[in-house]
């Protein structure tokens, strides 16, 4: 019988339990590779998955679970020496009455951004030893003992990528119901299911009493079958067994019958006697299917947001009409959008949607870069906004979560090419109701093409709650009779199609006075008309307000939490017609100078005071006169053992905050910002993770009005190569923390001089001297970031 | 169960850079600030394995078979029959809590960075004590990791699968050896029967010393 037959018919399905226990009891010494059973102790891999037949089990795990070729190579062996065998043993062993599953572990190594594996890296990893289960002939596929969301992602797109086999995925939580990243069940069950996993479950670290609740969540986001195997019980820390018996772990599993699970085996301490124990428990009970709904919902691995109150989709991470993005993107300062990622979650963002189109540059290259790195600083789930399907594409491939796709329409080449890449990844996807026409006047027409690009989501396999509608905005001054349309569109979608609703609310202003008035306006209309997820600017208190007086005033904040969160306190004075919230009073004490500030390291005060001095100062004269100069005292105080790192470094963040102003000043006069000085690129070299010194330097050079490349950590040669060449960068700065990986700061700087590229390096790092830096071919030592600012200097000028 | 309450503010300041009674109040207050938010985020967690020692020309030999290798944790073990393997992590959280705060404000990232960086150290040492009891009678020289004296860091790895440690504590090492998630420990407490002589966990034992960022500045890390 196939797995997927097993799955529908009747009653329970029984698994194997655990098997390192069991190759220790028949003799693996420790410090011997369990992977390497099926060539070195055949005959005790036959044994035990025989005992387990014999126990009940109807799916038997191969002895693979660390078969990849990370953790094969300390052993000599390839995958496809190791995998083949270890399936045929178990095949041999089931004798027909059990399935096989290759069982896919943990690469052994953390993907990025915790550790430094790349998502494609692990993809191919995995995908390497699905091929060879493939030929081997293997019955499905068992995904176990995960602890990263993304991780289990790379496995399953490795499943389907490159096999038609069931698949079955399981990760590992602790006790607070969350795995060791943070991630959680439900985000588990939304992401995997998405993607197209048969089953998914729970395995090892706990036991089957702690089961219930992780179930529960579960069960709350998925229509899949579920799937259980816990260890005997809690584990002792160093390492002397597990607490319950076989007959206890048996009536505990037994319970589970009540929340609807499916599948039950055994982890870590499990014997063929718990799994006998267990049949016998199962024995004649039926497993009782509530029926479940899922809520749409989006998520990022540690928080979902169901959409089931107004959710804000802030608007600020696209270049459109904004010059200062475009001047980041341009310069690949991915830094600037995580920082208008935090401002936007801190201001009540729930969801951010990401754009990064520009003509001159690499959409794609960009669009991956900003993903991981968003996802590296913001548990916000993200809308992925391009319209060419390869730039989604690449997005969704590293997007760890359940993203929103932005846009289809209904033109029928767009749904063609964008359909079946929201369905195979598991996401939401957002139709504009729009298509080669351009867009329909009448609320009737837009409600037309919603419909039929449901109608083809749904034959893609995609759920209903997954398609959200956006009616289009049109702007009011230009069309005033469009407000209505859109309107009463949105609310036919919303009522007699069922779906959840997308409004981009901005547009709707453009060209009219006291903008913020009208948007507020016609968000608090749209609201009532059924929208559920307004794209804003969340900066903006007069659109949060609105959203924050609808959830009040609908019964959806109960007993006006949020709302007295937000303004129990507050003395509200909001303009209207600016819609910024009122200033902060200035400081007591008086009004310091710009140069006080920033030398005390006031960060929150130096925006104002930049903003002061530009009504009387040229932009340039505030950073000459000014700003250089105060930052140059704190630096000599620095030298001279007066001022310590802290206080240096938030000397440099007020005054970052005090350039930013001008550089916003300066973006918005035509001709943009004119930077006359050359770019310095930046590295923490490959291998190495430790990078905040780093950061620091970047920070400093900045403030003296360098634009920096920031390549990140544990960075190719190559990668230092590339950038240093494509932005002539005139120094490159490279830092390295362990003694270990300074040769790679030194092959750096080889195949600097060896590619010919002119420019200066500079290095630092805890471990490293003058000297050495000079014996590696460094041009440049810097002891602290003080003195990479003088070695800019001195290249630069 | 690991729970740290408090940490030292005058080591993070050393830890930052800045001699403490240089502090001032707003950056006390700061370090005090940080010491607050890390510690409600992190969840410290460790594994641990009691092996017998044997002391061979390359190095000491653990019982699953695994080579220490070098000449320094030969010599420190001196007197030691057994040893206490241990790992410990203040897990992913810390480092993206650093992370986070860099996009902010990196001042207040440093601080957070040096925070972990005690809290690490101070998990070890409650570890440390725990452990000690667990071997009543014995004596122990202080915990030696990967990294120092001539112990390679090579040695990650094999320690991390000898604890189990991705699995029990989801603690790996990158290709290159280094530990993450960042803020985590490997360490051998040896375990003798006698008394040893005390050493301290100094300078002259330190595998930085030649270039050792506190040193430079004329100071010293604060592990005593």
């Amino acid at each position: 019988m196939e797995f997927r037959e097993l799955l529908k018919g009747p009653g329970p399905v029984i698994l194997d339990g655990g098997m390192g226990t069991m190759l220790q009891a028949k003799g693996l010494r420790l410090g011997e590779h369990p992977e390497l059973a099926a060539l070195e102790h055949p005959d005790w891999l036959l044994d035990i998955h025989r005992s387990y037949v014999e126990a009940g089990t109807r799916v038997l795990c191969a002895n693979t679970f660390g078969a990849n070729r990370e953790k094969l190579r300390r052993t000599g062996k390839t995958v496809e020496e190791v995998i083949p065998p270890s399936i045929a043993v178990a095949r041999e062993a089931a004798a027909g009455r059990a399935l096989v599953a290759l069982d896919l572990g943990p690469i052994g190594q953390l993907l990025e951004p915790t550790g430094t594996l790349e998502f494609e890296t692990a993809v191919d990893i995995f995908a390497q030893e699905v091929r060879a289960a493939v030929f081997a002939g293997a019955d499905l596929v068992m995904i176990e003992t995960m602890t990263d969301l993304q991780e289990c992602r790379a496995a399953l797109l490795a499943v389907k990528e490159n096999s038609t086999l069931p698949v079955l995925v399981s990760m590992t939580y602790e006790e607070r119901g969350r795995t060791f990243l943070g991630h959680s069940p439900a985000s588990a069950a939304l992401t995997l299911e998405g993607m197209g996993a048969d089953a998914i479950g729970i395995n090892c670290s706990l036991g089957p009493r702690e089961m219930p609740a992780l179930v529960e969540e579960l069960v709350r986001w998925t229509n899949l079958p579920i799937m259980v195997k816990p260890n005997a019980g809690l584990p002792d820390p160093g390492g002397a067994g597990y607490d319950i018996t076989a007959d206890e772990f048996a009536a505990a599993m037994a319970e589970l019958t009540d929340l609807g699970v499916k599948l039950y085996g055994g982890c870590c301490g499990t014997t063929p006697e718990y799994i006998a124990k267990l049949c016998g428990a199962l024995e004649g009970k039926t497993i009782r299917e509530a029926p479940r709904s899922v809520p749409a919902a989006v998520c990022s691995p540690v928080q979902v947001v169901p959409i089931d109150r107004t959710r804000v989709i802030g608007e600020r991470i696209n270049p459109t009409g904004k010059k200062r993005m475009k001047e980041a993107l341009l310069r690949e300062d991915v830094d600037y959008m995580l920082g208008q990622a935090l401002e936007q979650t801190q201001a009540g963002a729930d969801i951010l949607d990401v754009n990064v189109g520009l003509p001159e540059i690499d959409e794609a290259g960009m669009m991956v870069k900003v993903v991981k790195a968003l996802q590296g600083v913001t548990d916000a789930p993200l809308q992925l906004d391009s319209t060419r399907p390869e730039v989604l594409e690449k997005a969704l491939r590293v997007y760890c979560g359940k993203a929103i796709v932005n846009s289809v329409n209904g033109d029928e080449e767009v749904l063609e090419a964008i359909l079946p890449l929201v369905k195979k990844y598991g996401a939401a996807v957002v139709g504009l109701t729009l298509d080669k026409n351009g867009i329909p006047r009448t609320a009737q027409a837009r409600f037309d093409i919603a419909e039929r690009i449901l109608s083809r989501a749904l034959s893609c396999g995609i759920r209903r709650e997954d398609v959200y509608i956006d009616c289009l905005t049109l702007t009011v001054s230009a069309e005033q009779a469009a407000a209505s349309q859109t309107l009463e569109a949105l609310h036919r979608v919303k009522t007699e199609l069922g779906l959840k609703t997308v409004l981009g609310v901005s547009n709707i202003s453009f060209g009219l006075p006291a903008r913020p008035l009208v948007n507020q306006n016609f968000l608090m209309m749209a609201m009532t008309k059924g929208l559920d997820l307004p794209i804003i600017n969340p900066n903006l208190e007069a659109m949060m307000a609105a959203v924050r007086c609808y959830h009040l005033l609908m019964n959806i904040d109960t007993d006006a939490r949020d709302y007295i969160a937000a303004y129990g306190n507050a003395a509200v004075t909001t303009s209207i017609t600016t819609g910024d919230a009122p200033g902060r009073p200035a400081a007591p004490g008086g009004e310091r100078t710009l140069e006080q500030i920033v030398i005390a390291g006031l960060k929150g005060e130096a925006p104002a005071a930049a903003r002061k001095l530009l009504e009387t100062m040229d932009s340039m004269e505030v950073v000459d006169s000014i700003l250089i100069p105060a930052l140059d005292e704190v630096g000599a105080g620095f030298e001279a053992g007066k001022v310590f790192l802290p206080q240096l470094i938030q000397a440099a963040g007020a005054a970052q905050a005090a350039f930013e102003v001008i550089r916003e000043r300066l973006s918005a006069q035509p001709g943009g910002e004119s930077s006359p000085k050359g770019t310095i690129v930046l590295a923490t070299v490959k291998g190495d993770i430790h990078d905040i010194g780093k950061n620091i330097v970047k920070v400093l050079l900045e403030n003296y009005g360098y634009p920096v490349v920031d390549l990140g950590r544990d960075v190719e040669p190559a990668a230092v190569v590339e950038a240093a060449k494509k932005h002539a960068a005139p120094l490159v700065g490279l830092s390295a923390l362990m003694t270990t990986t300074l040769g790679s700061m030194e092959q750096t700087i080889a195949l600097l001089r060896e590619e010919k590229v002119s420019c200066k390096v500079v290095v630092g790092g805890a471990v490293l001297t003058a000297d050495y830096a000079k014996k590696i071919g460094a041009d440049f030592y810097a002891k602290d970031a003080k003195e990479s600012v003088d070695v800019a200097r001195r290249v630069i000028g | 169960m690991i729970a740290v309450t408090q940490l030292n503010t005058d080591e993070i300041l050393r830890y930052m850079g800045c001699p403490s009674e240089k502090a001032d109040e707003a950056l006390r207050g700061q370090v005090e600030a940080c010491i607050r938010e890390l510690l409600s985020v992190i969840r410290p967690r460790w594994s641990w394995r009691e092996s017998a020692l044997a002391f061979e020309a390359g190095g000491v030999r653990l019982e699953s078979g695994l080579l220490l290798p070098g000449e320094d944790l030969s010599a420190h073990l001196t007197g030691c029959n057994r040893a206490a393997v241990f790992c410990a992590t203040l897990g992913a959280e810390a480092d993206a809590l650093v992370r986070r705060a860099e996009r902010l404000d990196m001042a207040k990232a440093l601080t957070l960075d040096c925070c972990a960086s005690a809290a690490i150290e101070a998990v070890c040492d409650q570890i440390e004590a725990e452990l000690q009891e667990k071997f009543p009678g014995c004596f122990f020289p202080f915990r030696y990791s990967p990294g120092y004296g001539d112990l390679p860091l090579g040695v990650q790895s094999p320690l991390l699968e000898l604890l189990d440690a991705p699995r029990r504590v989801g603690l790996c090492a990158t290709d290159s050896d280094l530990l993450t998630p960042r803020k985590s420990v490997t360490a051998i407490l040896g375990v003798a029967q006698g008394a040893l002589e005390q050493k301290k966990r100094s300078c002259l034992g330190c595998p930085a010393q030649g270039s050792c960022q506190y040193r430079k500045a004329g100071g010293h890390c604060g592990i005593s």
